[in-house]
């Protein structure tokens, strides 16, 4: 057996004679939060489509724990759990009425499980409240909630923290990390906020005009220090600052309301800020940016144009 | 099967929770009261035939009937009708029963157009209304084959047209036995049958009227239903359907002298035109004949929603 929780093999589809999702072919680990990135039109949704049963595929196979979409359907998505595009729920009905109308269509699934649901995404308050009162943010909750019902293997989500305040976003994030480390569930996420996607995520895949451009684990490029980062200090008097810099480390230094910025190694910042020290060049500020991720995101979609 | 049984539960909860199907019921029961106003304001029930001298009263109604009818020549159907049947209880000498629940139960009869109505109109929405809102994606990703799915929801349309007939008929009885009494256990009149003038049992009446009526409901609601899972849209689905209930017999009439127009759905949904030996509206027709043609359309609509229904991508809306 393989540790992998649902595989992607050479995916496509096309709609019409347009190829809209051009072969894909990944794999995504038990206990692994996987994002999958790109920007609008790239075919997130419609992978995420094929990969519940939604949308049939024109060629290849999806595989939940082994099992065929296309074969074993019932089996297969049996283990998914998932929210597609927007939370939408029955606006007529209470959160409660939603959820155990959910509840109702697998089997096996007890009260005590759908307060657990309901508890994890924090909506005890509204539960009997119409769904059509509900904030986007309350009624993501509740999509989540729904999906967490049977115990999926594999949690798929769909824009996850859109309509979360800043506060939910970060409790969503931290909900997302304990499902895969402590309940081994693989989490696909889908976002086309790198910064959101790279807090929460083992894994980044990026799908451009239907292809699977890249995919890189986020830990090698936020750790890995032999590259320069691009750093900024606010510094006074910064034209002095600016000299130092260019005279004595020969870098390219672009000088921005008395704020520097240049490429550097991380490891060699201290060593940098002693130096202007000792110059008498007053240091109010350091930031290193962990752009590395965003830039080559960018480097990677930046052409991107919609077929 | 405890699995469909859930499905429907949840789509009979669905469609009853709705504002709209409680307005449905209360729009049914106030019409339902109105005709028993309207009805019992009229006046002239037949209380008086309870009495020994009925003979008499039968014979004083018909010289009233015959008088007003020189003096209107409006009357002239509706009079000579009631004439005819005073006149057929006198020669049979069967005393009249007054009227009540039971027969007002008969009369509202064509309030099954009213549930047909209604039941088009859930059937429209059942599928549609999953894709208006979006949830059809969270309904679909569950371990249950969309055949089960579409089942679940066309059954629950069967049951919600059975509920709001079965509504009708006891709110019928309830306000009838309310405004006129109950006229007795099996009450009988005189009628006519298309071959003149017979003597029969009310309830009779009310199961074979009511029944012809169904069919031409499970037609129309399934065609809606069909509509529905075609198009994902409500708004087309009824338009059509209560276009084609409106216009089914111009329809029918319009291409009357075509040889294939007895393949028309609607010049065979109405089976009552083989009842009581009356000749069909159309050379070659049989009961039989109508009911394998009804029984094909209805094949036909069933096979295309569940084609759609299954095989078609949810895409975005």
């Amino acid at each position: 057996m393989t540790d992998a929780a649902m595989e992607l093999i050479n995916v496509k589809k096309t709609i019409g004679n347009k190829e809209i999702i051009k072969g894909l072919s990944f794999s995504i680990n038990k206990g692994e939060v996987f994002g999958f990135i790109g920007p609008n039109g790239a075919g997130k949704t419609t992978t995420i489509r094929m990969m519940v049963g939604l949308m049939q595929l024109t060629d290849g196979d999806v595989r939940i724990l082994g099992k065929s979409i296309k074969t074993d359907y019932k089996k297969a998505v049996r283990e998914v759990g998932a929210i597609v595009e927007n939370p939408e729920m029955y606006p007529f009905m209470t959160g409660a009425q939603n959820i155990d109308h959910y509840a109702r269509m697998i089997p096996g699934i007890t009260k005590e499980r759908i307060k657990e649901a309901i508890h994890i995404v924090g909506l005890e308050n509204a539960l009997n409240e119409k769904v059509g009162k509900y904030s986007l943010g309350m009624r993501q909750r509740l999509g989540i909630a729904q999906a967490l019902l049977h115990r999926p293997s594999v949690l798929i989500l769909d824009e996850p923290t859109n309509g979360l305040d800043p506060a939910g976003i970060r409790e969503i994030r931290q909900y997302i990390r304990k499902l895969a480390e402590e309940e081994d569930v693989a989490v696909i996420v889908s976002s086309h906020l790198l910064t959101e996607v790279e807090l929460m995520c083992d894994r980044i895949g990026v799908l451009k005009n239907g292809e699977l451009v890249a995919t890189q684990a986020v830990n090698d490029s936020s750790t890995n220090t032999n590259q320069h980062s691009e750093v900024s200090m606010e510094v006074s008097p910064a034209d002095k600052a600016l000299e130092l810099l260019k005279k004595d480390y020969e870098m390219d230094v672009v000088h921005q309301n008395g704020s520097l910025t240049f490429k550097w190694d991380k490891e060699k910042i201290p060593e940098l800020i002693k130096f202007l020290v000792s110059h008498e060049v007053s240091i109010f500020q350091v930031s290193v940016s962990k752009s590395t991720l965003e830039d080559k995101f960018f480097d990677l979609i930046g052409e991107n144009t919609i077929e | 099967m405890s699995n469909l049984f859930h499905l429907i539960y949840n789509e009979l909860k669905k469609l009853y929770i709705q504002k709209s199907s409680k307005i449905m019921y209360i729009v049914l029961g106030v019409i339902i009261l109105g005709i028993a106003i309207v009805s019992n304001s009229v006046g002239n029930l037949g209380e008086q035939y309870e009495q020994e001298n009925w003979r008499e009263v039968l014979q004083e109604e018909n010289k009233e009937l015959t008088q007003e009818m020189e003096d209107k020549e409006a009357f002239q159907g509706m009079n000579t009708a009631q004439i005819e049947k005073n006149n057929y209880y006198l020669e049979q000498d069967i005393q009249p029963v007054s009227y009540g629940a039971w027969q007002f139960v008969m009369e509202n009869e064509m309030l099954l157009s009213v549930v047909s109505l209604l039941t088009i109109i859930v059937a429209a929405g059942i599928v549609a209304n999953e894709f208006r809102w979006g949830t059809i994606k969270l309904l679909l990703i569950r371990p249950i084959t969309r055949t089960k799915i579409l089942l679940s929801k066309y059954i629950t349309v069967l049951l919600f047209a059975l509920f709001t007939l079965v509504f009708v008929l006891v709110f019928s009885w309830i306000i009838g036995a309310l405004f006129f009494g109950i006229e007795g256990i099996d009450p009988k009149v005189v009628l006519d049958q298309g071959d003149g003038l017979a003597y029969v049992s009310v309830i009779n009446e009310i199961i074979t009227g009511y029944g012809y009526k169904l069919v031409n409901l499970v037609m129309m609601a399934t065609f809606a239903f069909m509509i529905s899972s075609v198009f994902r849209n409500s708004t087309i689905a009824i338009g059509l359907a209560i276009f084609l209930m409106m216009a089914g017999n111009q329809i029918v009439l319009f291409f009357a002298e075509r040889s294939w127009s007895k393949y028309i759905l609607f010049a065979n949904t109405d089976l009552s035109q083989y009842a009581n030996g009356n000749t069909s509206l159309i050379e070659g027709m049989s009961l039989g004949f109508s009911i394998t043609v009804l029984l094909v359309y209805y094949a036909v609509f069933l096979l295309l929603s569940w084609l759609f229904f299954t095989k078609r991508d949810v895409a975005g809306s």
